[in-house]
């Protein structure tokens, strides 16, 4: 009897503990359940009216979405994504409910997977979705459950929205499938990833060095900082020139692309060749010589000798230490993370300079796209117009706030700023309850809006010795580094030597299979030349199997995506 | 429920004396239940969690499309095998895995093994317990931390290593993670470096539980403490050693994902590209389910047989069975 009671408390203790599972377990799924059918209240609103768009929808109709949130955005007590100050300012000052189908916090591409999975299932897509992932947005493209955005955006977008579009005619390019525009691009700040040289000033005063404008220069300057240093660091223990290879020879920060671009291409993009075709930067001929020349510059210790174990972050570690002259990189370094060598170096100045030509004045830098991401419209949405009074709206005063304009301090009062007894505006700390750095995360689309000459117009401006009156100029001067203007100027001053990437396509069909493998090998060229285990003439052989082993097929595939866009 | 009980019945009545009857499942189950429920719930966890994802598997023989789910994508037969092998670098780099992978086994047994025995004869407790739990820390580290750490200690300009070859030895420095026979080096060291403390800890479990009264008989028999490791400490590690071993077999395709994803770089392509970075840059990179579905099936398959073989083989050598 005692065993069986025995077994009896055990059995209970387990039942509980079931039960608590299942129980946890059902209030996990209970909040989904709950939202199927959100979107379908916006059906009901007055569909008999001649033009559909207003400013403002009395009765308000539905707009429904679904949620990435980044795990850095904060929000106010009680606030979510889901009811934020930016849903109730959409209700109230436009007429239109933002329905949430889902949200999720964004950490290890958890939107992706989420998205993903919600197609695999089956389940209903939002009205309106804002994707960043490149191959994710050709997926939903494919899903066919999206409409043509291009002509909706035609009819109803609002001038400055046009014009911030035009800017680029190339936006479209990406989310274009067999000639019809399937998503809008949302448009993102200009040259964030435009390169020019970040250079030790100080440096350059002690020994009396100008502005490097060839790469002979160049190598000049990188001499004199290794064996004449001016802080009175051994050779062994400066970094002439700080840049690595691990990731890639063209990303964000620390690459030599522009050392190819001295000799014609910039690497691993396709760029446009004479003839109007495009072409792999990375199997132009120019490639042998730039690859000589930073094997001649490792092997004079101008370059890091372990550069192929370098990233990224790993090339601004002996600039902001001090020890390193010159760094490749965009205009905002200057505030991240070249502000912090003043600690460890007292006096150090960078200056920007612009990319240095080859012999015959050649010079190319990789440029940057105008949109990052792209929204869709669901072909079910019953009110698609309502979006663009969204936007338009954003875009009107958002955009390139005024004064005058609703948004002219910050976005939302008591959030990202606050106003004192006379009005003026209070910001960071001042805010009551703290401050909410992001409010434009809560924006239907990202960044609510953005036209993408716009931060640098405000930088050219304060360049010229403006003083700073707008939100935004005052924002550059308050939160970027010292030389963030002066950099864009050197930005804009070599704008034509600016190289997009051009194939924003689809994954052709070779390039799914074999694109992986000839990067590898690519990578692994490259490197084994510059580190002088194999010759020069590797590269032909490089180039003849790069061709024979999918190269050529995939360059006429994305040839044919070309002209159905050109 | 009549029908089924009755049989059970009659076989507990069918035995006579007092050997144990041999009775029938429900005759158990009605007299366990109650523990059968305890285990019910790691049951569903399985299930849900290890027997109903294997469904998709057959993405392995799809042009697996998010929207089309399971049923809808494209069936493609053996294609994402026929890409996997027709690719130049995959026996090269299923070479590179078994070697990464087999050193590591090999050595992930060997150096706890003989750690454990010279461990275990430090008479000083506290001495032990500190050593024991010392070589077991590095085991908590995680590879993007240590991959920094190594990166910095093995420069050649300036690291700790080579300054230590060049100042002492007089030797020119060597580039450990630039050169792929030294990278394959590093890493297989590296990686018995984190883990063979905790093989250690496995292995002095298996002493502890050794009966002193042996080491007292091979004294009083004259054997000296040589003779004594020989004759009884190594027998009695001798199948947890196996266990380990077996166990350990399951892994030889994986050469270990976050270590060399750290640690690799362009210039040791060709000796340190192993199948999970592969798979990583080819499959996930692109979103790629089913070829890396693929992948992880061959990977399965492999492990299957060697573990089943290796289990056989313990079995006939050295008499032992897990299950």
């Amino acid at each position: 009897m005692i065993v069986k009671k025995r077994g009896f408390a055990h059995t209970l203790c387990m039942l509980l503990i079931v039960s608590m599972l299942a129980a946890c377990s059902n209030s996990g799924g209970g909040n989904e359940p709950a939202n199927p059918g959100a979107s379908t209240n916006g059906g009901t609103a007055g569909t008999t009216e001649e033009n559909p768009y207003k400013d403002k929808y009395d009765p308000p109709v539905a707009i429904s979405t679904v949620w990435g949130v980044d795990p850095a955005l904060t929000f106010r007590d009680g606030e979510s994504i889901e009811n934020s100050v930016a849903t109730r300012w959409a209700l109230e000052t436009l007429g239109i409910e933002v329905k949430s189908l889902w949200s999720v916090t964004d950490t290890n591409n958890a939107f992706v997977t989420k998205v993903r999975l919600a197609m695999s299932s089956g389940q209903q897509m939002p009205d309106i979705i804002t994707v960043n992932d490149q191959l994710l947005a050709q997926d939903l493209i494919d899903s066919g459950r999206f409409q043509d955005a291009g002509a909706l955006f035609d009819q109803y977008a609002n001038e400055k929205w046009k014009a911030a579009m035009s800017l680029d005619p190339n936006v479209w390019n990406a989310y274009t499938k067999d000639g019809v525009r399937m998503g809008i691009p949302v448009l993102d700040y200009a040259y964030n990833n435009d390169y020019l040289l970040w250079i030790r000033q100080d440096w350059m005063d002690a020994l009396g060095l100008d502005a490097p404008e060839t790469i002979a220069d160049l190598e000049e300057m990188m001499e004199a900082f290794r064996n004449n240093n001016p802080q009175g660091l051994s050779p062994e223990q400066v970094t002439p020139l700080s840049v690595g290879f691990k990731s890639s020879m063209n990303t964000w920060m620390g690459d030599p692309s522009w050392v190819f671009g001295a000799y014609g291409t910039i690497p691993s993009q396709w760029n446009e060749a004479e003839d109007g075709s495009l072409m792999y930067g990375s199997v132009h001929e120019g490639m042998k010589e730039g690859l000589l020349k930073l094997k001649e510059w490792r092997d004079k210790g101008y370059i890091p000798k372990e550069a192929a174990l370098w990233d990224e972050n790993k090339t601004s570690e002996p600039a902001v230490a001090g020890t390193a002259g010159i760094i490749p990189g965009p205009y905002w370094m200057s505030g991240w993370p070249l502000l912090d060598t003043e600690k460890n170096v007292e006096g150090a100045v960078w200056k920007p300079y612009p990319i240095p030509t080859g012999e015959d004045g050649t010079a190319m830098r990789h440029g940057t796209h105008f949109f990052k991401g792209v929204t869709l419209i669901n072909k079910d949405m019953a009110h698609p117009e309502a979006f663009f009074t969204y936007q338009n709206y954003l875009f009107d005063n958002l955009a390139d706030p005024q004064e005058g304009s609703p948004f002219e301090y910050g976005v939302f009062e008591g959030y990202d700023y606050a106003l004192d007894a006379n009005g003026n505006p209070l910001y960071l700390d001042d805010v009551p309850g703290g401050t909410i750095t992001a409010p434009l995360r809560y924006f239907l689309v990202r960044d609510g809006a953005r036209i993408p000459d716009v931060q640098f117009q405000a930088l050219m401006n304060l360049a010229d010795g403006k003083e700073p009156t707008t939100y935004r100029e005052k924002e550059l001067v308050s939160s970027y580094g010292p030389e963030t203007a002066l950099a864009a100027t050197v930005v804009m001053e070599q704008e034509e030597i600016s190289k997009k990437e051009m194939f924003v396509g689809p994954p052709t069909s070779t390039m799914k299979s074999r694109m992986d493998y000839l990067k590898k090998i690519e990578a692994q060229t490259f490197n084994e030349i510059i580190f002088g285990e194999k010759p020069a003439e590797a590269f032909d052989q490089f180039v003849a199997t790069w061709k024979s082993s999918g190269g050529d097929d995939i360059t006429s595939e994305v040839n044919e995506w070309y002209n159905t866009i050109k | 429920m009549e029908q089924t009980q009755t049989p059970a019945v009659k076989a507990g009545k069918q035995t006579r004396g007092n050997r144990p009857p041999r009775q029938s499942f429900f005759y158990y189950l009605a007299k366990q239940w109650p523990f059968h429920v305890m285990v019910l719930p790691a049951l569903v966890f399985l299930i849900l969690f290890a027997y109903l994802p294997m469904g998709g598997l057959v993405m392995a023989f799809q042009d697996f499309k998010p929207w089309l789910g399971l049923t809808g994508s494209e069936w493609v037969g053996l294609d994402q095998f026929r890409y996997l092998f027709e690719r130049e670098d995959s026996l090269q780099v299923i070479w590179n895995t078994l070697v990464i992978a087999v050193f590591k086994m090999v050595l992930n047994l060997l150096a706890p093994f003989g750690f454990a025995i010279l461990l275990n004869e430090i008479r000083k407790q506290l001495l032990k317990r500190f050593v024991q739990t010392l070589v077991y820390l590095p085991h908590f580290l995680s590879w993007v931390i240590l991959g920094g750490i190594l990166t910095d200690l093995l420069s050649t300009e300036g690291g700790l290593v080579n300054r230590i070859l060049t100042g002492v030895f007089g030797m020119e420095p060597i580039f450990f993670l630039g050169n792929g026979d030294w990278f394959r080096f590093t890493v297989i060291v590296s990686d018995v470096w984190k883990e063979f403390g905790f093989g250690t800890v496995v292995f002095l479990a298996a002493l502890a539980g050794v009966n002193p009264a042996l080491y007292e008989a091979a004294e009083v028999d004259g054997a000296n403490r040589w003779k004594q490791t020989l004759h009884i400490t190594i027998p009695a590690m001798l199948p947890i050693a196996i266990v380990v071993g077996t166990l350990a077999l399951g892994n030889v395709l994986n050469a270990g994902f976050d270590q060399i994803f750290n640690l690799y770089n362009p210039l040791v392509y060709a000796k340190g590209d192993i199948i999970d970075t592969f798979v990583y840059r080819a499959a996930i990179l692109n979103g790629e389910m089913g070829f890396g579905t693929a992948i992880g099936l061959f990977k399965s398959v492999i492990s299957f047989v060697l573990v089943v073989m290796s289990y056989r083989m313990a079995y006939k050598l050295a008499n032992y069975r897990i299950f």
